[in-house]
């Protein structure tokens, strides 16, 4: 009878243990697709002191500074400037000027300055700063008075 | 167990309009197919800037060139950390497929010396189905 007993409660264990492998599992699965993004925030615009020889206004100069922005990207995206092509003068400034716009970066991407498109192919923050840089040529000379130019930071 | 519950959810339905509201433009990347002359794309420009700004919407072409695109609206103000939408119609112009880069620009600090536009650019290739 003992023997009856320990057969039947093994075989009850048994019966126990099959159910409760017998207990299923399923996946639940989540899908989720990040697009190309990228946000651009100016921080500051920039200022633009003249050269001693008044041939050069920049960004560079001492005294000056560049324009700051915070990009952040997924990645999959391109940044960039446009040539400049909204500027002010003052009214005594009769002579040509060439504006060159440049671009460096800091953060997820070490960019040196550049006035070319760059990819940025990973994704992360980035500081950039916009330098812009006013030459005359010859014996041309940058004039009293106020001058103003927008550059174009392009994110695409 | 249950605080930590309460925390996730207040952080997660905090962090919410900021997630959304950093974005200056979405959609950057479509394809779109069309029956008709045009096609059209629904994008929305953000701001991500604690003020108010204006939002210029223009439509290119792959040289930079204008688009004469239909867009509503073209020029608006943005309230701080808001989106909306926008629509732009291209016309195929004969052609059988499109490339435009839908561009949000804006310059939040104006009327500095140097100022920044910034321009976000979303590319969008339509095809005309017959």
């Amino acid at each position: 009878m003992t023997l009856f007993r320990t057969a039947f409660g093994a075989a009850l264990l048994v019966a126990c243990l099959d159910h409760a492998a017998m207990a299923t599992t399923q996946n639940v699965i989540f899908n989720g697709t990040v697009t190309a993004t990228c946000t651009l925030v100016v921080g500051s615009n920039g200022t633009m002191t003249v050269s001693p020889d008044l041939q050069s206004l920049s960004s560079h100069n001492s005294g000056g500074s560049a324009g700051t922005v915070t990009l952040t990207t997924t990645g999959g995206v391109s940044l960039s400037v446009d040539p400049v092509t909204t500027t002010t003068v003052p009214a005594a400034d009769s002579t040509a000027t060439t504006w060159t716009p440049t671009y460096s970066a800091s953060g997820a991407h070490a960019i040196a300055e550049t006035a070319s498109s760059t990819a940025l192919t990973v994704p992360g923050a980035d500081l950039v700063s916009v330098n812009l840089a006013g030459t005359k040529s010859g014996s041309n000379r940058f004039a009293n008075g106020n001058y103003q130019a927008t550059v174009t930071l392009r994110c695409e | 167990m249950k605080h930590i519950l309460n925390l996730a959810t207040a952080l997660a339905v905090g962090l919410m309009p900021i997630a959304a509201g950093a974005q200056s433009m979405s959609p950057m990347r479509g394809e779109v197919n069309s029956f008709t002359d045009a096609f059209a794309v629904r994008v929305f420009p953000a701001n991500p800037y604690d003020q108010k700004i204006k939002v210029e919407i223009h439509v290119y072409d792959q040289d930079f060139q204008p688009v004469d695109a239909k867009i509503s609206p073209s020029v608006f103000q943005l309230g701080s950390q808001a989106s909306r939408p926008v629509l732009v119609v291209v016309p195929f112009g004969g052609a059988a497929e499109r490339k435009v880069r839908i561009c949000t620009e804006s310059i939040p600090f104006p009327n500095q010396q140097t100022q920044i536009r910034a321009q976000i650019c979303g590319k969008f290739f339509g095809h005309r189905k017959s």
